[in-house]
């Protein structure tokens, strides 16, 4: 088998970071495509030939009726086995903003209720408008759960990058949902203040806008499910592959080799993840 | 099968922690612009479905498509208003909006689609509506009030139910928005050999925009034996037009598509110089004449004027364009729609520019009437703050959906833009210089037997008459029918779909459908082979029943023009296919010379290319300078100007758009090197914008802009050049190469013809003639060649002697090179002891300043005459900058920032915002004028920059003889202090000049 991770990097109907998602993968060594929904749908193509799925950012179908939900619709009345098959074995996949909105519609995030169980396609939670009722693009300060089970977030502690949504309020119908999140350590990033010290920000709290940019509940940006392999979060850690990108790099002073923006360890661990069940 | 009609209604779970976010913003949003509280807003979202499907079938899932089983409630043939659980008492008030018969929907359309996906019907149609039910309204609201803020009548039609009427169940519910039939009407023959009134009459009741001279020369066309011979051997009316061909050539000879105005020969007279002339073409003479004279001198200008978008090389491997367009008078009728269609418009223009170009950049400019406004308003405009909410929601919509940042923009405000909003929206976009078969993609290459598709949207009776409109003045009577909203989505996958085709090499020649429809794209395009021939039978309709000349000029939205040699066409529909984009083969290119229109069989226009394109007349125009006085501005002598530059930090003109600007994703596409805004706290302002388009490569590209329309009241030589530094001076702030920029000039004018509607005409047109004047002065000494352009002219509203003209305003966009992004500087000041210097000499130019109109409307002073800014010395200017660019790209300056409205107080408060950081500033010696002058004075060529320490003498060094000041240094106290010699001006609180900035358009309402 070659040393090759296949990246399958979905656009169509609306989905616009397909071309920066493709590339950070490339730049921690996966191989990415491009693929159009419809090669799957239509089956010119299958998900079996790649090793990681992305569903990128976006605005599929114009967010009518829901942000994600048509797009979801899609994979999960189409691609239900496909999808199944993929989660089965053991292949990750990642959803970012528009694509988290997906994942959740379809029911692949949160997922069933323990590792043990397959994928049932239910959806559980749901993402909603941003308490400010705005559309907003602006940095955020993420935490990550350190015991969570998510094979994408191994080792990162806290993160800058870019929010741009208008629907990222993470929503659950009871305490008691998050709480079985919070459990089994699916609740994988987080909103924090800036202000508290790396390692102690996670908080159940309600952060104030625009600590929090949407009022999500317990200030989730982005969770996985009970496997760790499926992973959505709201922020666009794509968008931060490089320093120069970060708000302030004019103040940062940089040598030559510090300019690894903190994004893109994310994609790394999923391409290392890949290699290493091999 | 039988057509059943089911209502869906949808509104959000009332449960801990739910919310209803839409009916929220209605109640914040009526609270920041009127001050009025309407208590609780709910909101019901409704579907209306027409299919073979009924209620019981759909019923079971409706969680599936229609409503969010976590967060929603969704209900089938009831509604919810009359729900207990969700509604226990009934509302005072129901406001439901829908949509009018013919108007674009696109949740509608995505409904539909998601629907198709578990109910397959090709023949179903959603139609959406909302309902915004006031729980609890005060009684001192009107309720026709209320509802006119939440509809547009000329697009929506809203339905009111009192709680009397619900309570007593008279209330009406909205129904499918059925298009009333249309039959398809015959070409007609216009007899054109008639008196000239009655010529006149003609293009004026069918709004062909066409004066005397056009319909004369238009007439004698037909008299001629020739063409008579060959439209007999065609079977076409021998010596008189069908109504396609009139409309055909009245959108071909359009304002709007000729540029009538900046190609006509002008006599021109200067009372100040006794200067008595004739100007052949301004176009030619001030701005293509010196741009093709600098392209003799570079080798990175690949195409130019010709094209849908100039086009440079911005290295080996890829080429940039940019386009900049107006979208005026949509914007006016319709500020959401108008102001979409404005964007997704020049989106594809950059699509189709050589083989296709990607965008990769917006930038959108706005001027408005001031959102404060309490004065009077005629009764058709909207109020500046709906225009202002309107316009930017379209823009926002039209941007993000399409996936495209926003880098760049600016919002000016004035009183005169009441009655017409100017929106500008541009677009940058990149293309590979060569495709894998070895064709440089910036050229077009169609050969005739090319078969020309039409792809994406499809023809509607929606904007028809679009660009024959803009070129008339707005007034009561203007058609709904110019209005359309655009369909982000649809373009997007379009786009998708045509970058791909082109990588595959299908493509020969590409256009958009803007103005005038079919009629320019396949027309334009025709120009290449000399010949096309169309059967409009084969256009695919949104509706039955369209005429022939409906089809050709209709300017439905979201259409590209495609021509693709025979032997790709199957590669081509199956691409078509993939993406589910409608690709229809409606021409085909010929050599023939005629622009061939069929509908059917029957030949339904047949005009020479060349009458089509070379034709119209030029225009004959006077124009007469007489300098316009104005009372001088003498700012009062005791001023308190701690209390001035907060005043002034809150003038709408300088106040912060954050909030406006942040709803724009300025970031998709992960290339945005320097933001919208800056600084510790993400707030300053950012002069330009910077990308990086390339993943992985530094290697960047500038965007920015300049405006400064005001100037115009005294000068609009001096307002074009203010313009060109502006866009120059906030370019160098980020270390454009300043050796690779170019530029776009948009002019905005008010009617420049005299005429009875128009008595000032003349006087109006030697303000264009002095504008073209200065455009081509700096250019040239800047080295800045103008690659595309364009020009609306029309920007009055109502009838003298109550006409309402916007000042001349011209936008200059620039784009440019960036040697490496990670060299680049912004406006905050970074840290403690930084050393302050002002580059450039502060000059007593105090006239149509800021601080002159801010002291006026306060009536402290009178009249706002005086020096304007003037750019004598343009050549040395440009050394200047050359200078500070190279030390920006050397990575010895990190914070710059232009000086602009306000001048020097408000620049270095901004860059105090933005670093949350003090400063203390001497502005003793800096340039001429007392200190008033020197403090607010807005004398172009000045940047102001601080250095670390460490690069104190080298930036020095790198200035060498260039005009830098020493005025200050940075502190870490959160106070600016500013003197002159011993005397102390300002002295001001970080935080309350950064709430001064703030507050003023947050215009949220609250979070």
């Amino acid at each position: 088998m070659s040393d090759n991770v296949r990246v399958a990097v979905l656009f169509g109907f609306g989905i616009n970071c397909d071309r920066e998602t493709a590339a950070v993968f490339d730049m921690v060594g996966g191989t990415s495509e491009r693929l159009h929904v419809n090669n799957l749908v239509q089956g010119n193509r299958s998900l079996e030939e790649f090793d990681i799925l992305a569903v990128p950012g976006g605005f599929s179908f114009g967010d009518h009726l829901g942000s994600g939900r048509l797009l979801g619709n899609r994979l999960r009345f189409a691609l239900r086995d496909q999808l199944q098959t993929f989660v089965n074995s053991g292949k990750p996949i990642i959803g970012i903003c528009n694509g988290f909105q997906a994942l959740v519609k379809t029911g692949l995030l949160p997922g069933p209720e323990s590792a043990s169980l397959e994928p049932d396609l239910i959806q559980r939670a749901s993402l909603t408008l941003n308490n400010t009722g705005r559309y907003e693009d602006r940095w955020v300060t993420l935490e990550f759960d350190s015991e969570s089970p998510c094979i994408w977030t191994k080792g990162i502690q806290r993160i800058e990058c870019p929010v741009r949504h208008g629907e990222g309020r993470f929503v659950m119908p009871t305490d008691a949902d998050l709480d079985r999140l919070s459990t089994n350590h699916q609740l994988t990033v987080r909103y924090v203040d800036p202000s508290t010290e790396s390692g102690s920000g996670l908080s159940d709290d309600l952060l104030p806008f625009p600590l929090s940019p949407n009022g999500s509940m317990r200030n989730i940006a982005g969770i996985c499910d009970p496997t760790g392999l499926v992973f959505g979060l709201m922020p666009h850690p794509e968008a931060f592959y490089t320093m120069w990108l970060h708000p302030e790099h004019t103040s940062m002073n940089l040598e030559d080799d510090q300019w690894e923006g903190s994004g893109l360890q994310i994609f790394r661990n999923a391409v290392e993840y890949v290699r290493s069940q091999r | 099968m039988a057509v059943h009609d089911v209502r869906i209604e949808v509104t959000p779970l009332q449960t801990e922690g739910m919310r209803d976010v839409r009916g929220d913003v209605v109640r914040r949003q009526l609270i920041a612009d009127h001050g009025i509280d309407v208590g609780i807003v709910r909101s019901i979202c409704g579907y209306l479905v027409r299919s073979e499907y009924e209620a019981g079938s759909i019923t079971p899932r409706v969680q599936d498509i229609f409503s969010d089983p976590i967060i929603e409630f969704g209900a089938v043939d009831t509604s919810i208003i009359h729900n207990t659980e969700f509604f226990p008492e009934t509302p005072s008030l129901c406001v439901t909006v829908g949509f009018k018969p013919g108007v674009t929907d696109n949740p509608g359309a995505a409904a539909n689609d998601g629907f198709q996906v578990l109910f397959p019907d090709e023949n179903a149609a959603i139609s959406t509506y909302t309902t915004y039910v006031f729980t609890n309204l005060p009684t001192t609201v009107d309720n026709t009030w209320l509802a006119s803020t939440l509809h547009n009548p000329l697009i929506e039609r809203a339905i009111l139910a009192t709680r009397e009427d619900l309570s007593s169940g008279t209330a009406s519910t909205i129904t499918f928005p059925d298009r009333p039939t249309i039959v398809r009407q015959s070409p007609s023959i216009i007899d054109l050999e008639v008196a000239n009134e009655e010529l006149i009459r003609l293009s004026n009741d069918g709004l062909l925009a066409l004066n005397l001279t056009e319909m004369q020369a238009i007439q004698a066309h037909y008299r001629m034996p020739e063409h008579q011979a060959a439209r007999q051997s065609v079977g076409i009316s021998t010596n008189a037009p069908t109504d396609v061909e009139l409309e055909c050539l009245a959108q071909t000879w359009s304002e709007h598509c000729k540029h009538k105005i900046f190609a006509s020969k002008i006599h021109h007279i200067d009372t100040e110089t006794n200067e008595d002339t004739i100007i052949d073409s301004l176009f030619k003479t001030h701005i293509m004449n010196p741009t093709h004279d600098m392209a003799k001198d570079v080798d990175w200008l690949l195409s130019v004027f010709h094209d849908n978008s100039g086009v440079i090389a911005w290295n080996d491997d890829w080429s940039v364009c940019m386009k900049a367009e107006t979208h005026n008078s949509p914007s006016a009728l319709d500020p959401y729609g108008g102001a979409m269609t404005g964007i997704v418009g020049v989106n594809r223009d950059i699509l189709g520019t050589g083989l296709g170009a990607r965008p990769i950049a917006n930038t959108d400019v706005f001027c408005f009437g001031p959102p404060t406004w309490t004065g009077e308003l005629p009764s058709t405009l909207f109020h500046p703050s709906r225009v202002l909410r309107g316009v930017h929601a379209g823009v926002r919509v039209g941007g993000n959906e399409s996936g495209i940042p926003t880098v760049n923009g600016a919002i000016v405000f004035d009183e005169r833009y009441i009655g017409k909003p100017l929106v500008y929206c541009g677009t940058v976009g990149l293309m590979p210089r060569r495709l894998a078969d070895g064709r440089e993609s910036h050229e077009k290459n169609p050969t005739p037997g090319d078969t020309v598709y039409m792809v994406g949207g499809r023809v509607g009776s929606d904007g028809i008459h679009g660009a024959t409109f803009s070129s008339l003045e707005l007034t009561d009577e203007s058609p709904s029918s110019a209005v359309q909203i655009g369909d982000p989505i649809t373009q997007k996958k379009m786009m998708d779909m045509i970058l791909e085709a082109r990588d595959a090499c299908l493509i020969t020649c590409i256009t958009d459908n803007g103005a005038g429809g079919l009629s320019s794209s396949i027309g334009e395009m025709a120009e290449y082979t000399n010949g096309c021939e169309i059967d409009l039978g084969k256009v695919p309709l949104k509706q039955e029943g369209l005429s022939s000349w409906e089809i050709l000029v209709s300017e439905s939205q979201e259409r590209m023009t495609v021509a693709v040699a025979p032997k790709d066409t199957e590669a081509f529909e199956a691409l078509a296919t993939l993406h589910e984009v409608e690709a229809t083969p409606v021409a085909e290119f010929t050599n023939s010379g005629y622009f061939h229109v069929k509908h059917g069989e029957e030949t339904v226009a047949y005009l020479p290319i060349e009458f089509l394109h070379d034709g119209v007349p030029q225009l004959e125009l006077e124009s007469e300078w007489i300098p316009p006085v104005q009372p001088e501005f003498k700012p009062p002598t005791s001023l308190d100007n701690t209390t001035l530059l907060e005043e002034m930090l809150a003038r709408p003109n300088i106040a912060s758009k954050e909030t406006w600007v942040r709803q724009y994703d300025h970031e998709v596409m992960a290339q945005t090197a320097v933001k919208p805004f800056v600084g510790k706290e993400r707030d300053g302002p950012g002069d330009a914008g910077l990308i990086a388009p390339i993943h992985g490569d530094p290697q960047g590209i500038v965007v920015s802009c300049g405006i400064a329309p005001r100037y115009s009241d005294i000068d609009a030589g001096a307002m074009v050049a203010a313009a060109i530094d502006e866009a120059v001076r906030n370019a160098v702030c980020v270390g454009v190469d300043i050796d690779k920029m170019a530029g776009l000039d948009n002019f905005c004018w008010p009617d420049p013809i005299e005429s009875e509607k128009t008595p000032d005409g003349k006087f109006k047109l030697a303000q264009l003639v002095r504008a073209n004047r200065e455009l081509e002065r700096i250019c040239r000494a800047y080295r800045l060649p103008c690659v595309s352009g364009k020009d609306s002219m029309k920007n009055d509203y109502g009838v003298w002697p109550n006409k309402i003209s916007i000042p001349p305003t011209m936008l200059f966009s620039l784009f440019g090179n960036h040697v490496d992004v990670r060299n680049t500087a912004t406006s905050n000041f970074k840290k403690h002891g930084q050393r302050i210097y002002l580059v450039g000499n502060s000059k007593n130019e105090l006239g149509a300043s800021e601080v002159a109109y801010h002291l006026n409307e306060k009536n402290l002073v009178e009249g706002i005459g005086g020096n304007v800014p003037r750019l004598p010395e343009p050549e040395r200017q440009l050394d200047i900058y050359r200078r500070l660019s190279k030390t920006i790209q050397n990575g010895l300056i990190r914070t710059a920032h232009d000086c602009s409205e306000g001048g020097l107080a408000v620049a270095v408060a901004e860059m105090c915002i933005g670093g949350r950081l003090g400063a203390i500033i001497d502005i003793d010696g800096i340039g001429e004028g007392d200190s008033f002058s020197r403090l607010w004075s807005e004398s172009l060529g000045r940047i102001v920059v601080a250095v670390d320490a460490e690069h104190e003498i080298q930036f020095i060094e790198s200035m060498s003889d260039a005009d830098i000041h020493l005025i200050g240094m940075v502190t870490d106290t959160q106070i600016l202090i500013i003197e002159d010699g011993y005397d102390e001006l300002i002295q001001a609180n970080v935080s309350d000049l950064t709430k001064s900035w703030k507050e003023a358009l947050d215009m949220t309402g609250g979070v």
